[in-house]
């Protein structure tokens, strides 16, 4: 008989490494385009100076790399976890408000040609939910029984 | 007007052999290293904004200097009720040259005609009456309303899914590049690209 807290390390294990892919494959989709259509992405949201769309742009997606990797290798659990939190409760935001502006601009996730919608907002929003276990688990995973 | 005498400018090396060159919506030399196919809808006001403000920039600095070939295609939205129709006439247009005039015109009053349907007015203001005869005549040709839906399908094939969006081909590389767009950034990339 499985126990079940074999069960949900097991669980959290799929998720860990489903998020880190996500995020692999997200930094992926940007760096193998030019930076600029990146930034254009950026740009469209309308909460950045240049400057800063600039640096986002040529940073963030070496950042998912280095979390999307991270994860699926398991190291630095609660830092990788709680990153990917911090990145897509902002990501999440940002398209929230850029949808409720009604804005028509694409999401920037993966690439070009994913408008914002209740679809992308959906699946952001069930990937912050992801993180969001993934990062209660791996704090909760570290502490000391009393 | 600005767009209109820099169209002229560029239109000059598009008399090589070339089906877009033919169609009369291609700007530049076919030769030049950088294609970009411009999907746009003639209501829609972000392709109003790309038309007026950054297209001509990009003329200026890579159209005419034969680095950039640049390709207007239809991309009517079914949310828009007019944009076929000004889709058909600018295409009609083109066959005797005139699609740059007629797209001017078009974006330039666009929030008048989007709210008055009056599209035929707009586009016959800058015609002699000979051109507008023709393009009457033209805009009902199977010919001109199939080119119409080609270039809607040519972008559906493109996986574009709003308005407006460029695709820039350099060699076997293709970018889409959706939305309204910030020139330095286009800039850059083009100059990337040209590299």
């Amino acid at each position: 008989m499985v126990s079940s807290s074999r069960v949900f390390r097991i669980a959290a294990l799929a998720l860990r490494v489903l998020l880190g892919a996500v995020f692999v494959y997200a930094a992926w989709a940007k760096l193998r385009q030019p930076w600029e259509l990146f930034a254009m992405s950026i740009d469209a949201y309308k909460v950045l100076p240049y400057w800063a769309v600039v640096a986002v742009a040529r940073t963030l997606p070496w950042a998912e790399m280095l979390i999307g990797l991270a994860l699926m290798a398991g190291r630095w659990p609660r830092v990788s976890a709680g990153a990917a939190s911090l990145l897509l409760m902002v990501f999440f935001a940002l398209m929230v408000r850029a949808y409720a502006k009604r804005m028509q601009i694409d999401c920037g996730c993966f690439g070009l040609g994913d408008p914002i919608s209740a679809r992308t907002l959906a699946r952001d929003g069930a990937l912050l939910a992801g993180c969001l276990f993934l990062t209660w688990t791996s704090f909760r995973g570290r502490r000391k029984p009393a | 007007m600005k767009l209109f005498a820099l169209a002229l400018t560029a239109l000059l090396p598009c008399l090589a052999a070339s089906s877009d060159a033919d169609s009369g919506k291609a700007l530049g030399s076919p030769s030049a290293p950088i294609r970009i196919e411009v999907f746009s809808d003639f209501e829609c006001p972000a392709c109003k904004g790309l038309h007026e403000q950054i297209l001509p920039l990009v003329m200026k600095d890579y159209v005419i200097p034969g680095k950039v070939f640049l390709v207007s295609r239809e991309f009517p939205l079914a949310m828009h009720r007019y944009s076929r129709e000004a889709a058909s006439y600018a295409t009609a247009a083109a066959r005797f040259g005139k699609y740059e005039q007629v797209a001017d015109t078009l974006f330039k009053n666009q929030v008048a005609w989007a709210a008055s349907g009056k599209v035929w007015d707009t586009v016959a203001g800058v015609l002699t009456p000979a051109e507008a005869k023709k393009v009457l005549l033209l805009a009902k040709d199977p010919s001109v309303m199939s080119e119409v839906e080609r270039d809607v399908e040519a972008g559906k094939a493109a996986g574009i899914n709003q308005t407006p969006t460029m695709i820039v081909t350099r060699g076997t590389s293709r970018f889409p590049v959706a939305g309204a767009v910030n020139y330095n950034l286009l800039r850059s990339m083009l100059d990337g690209l040209l590299k």
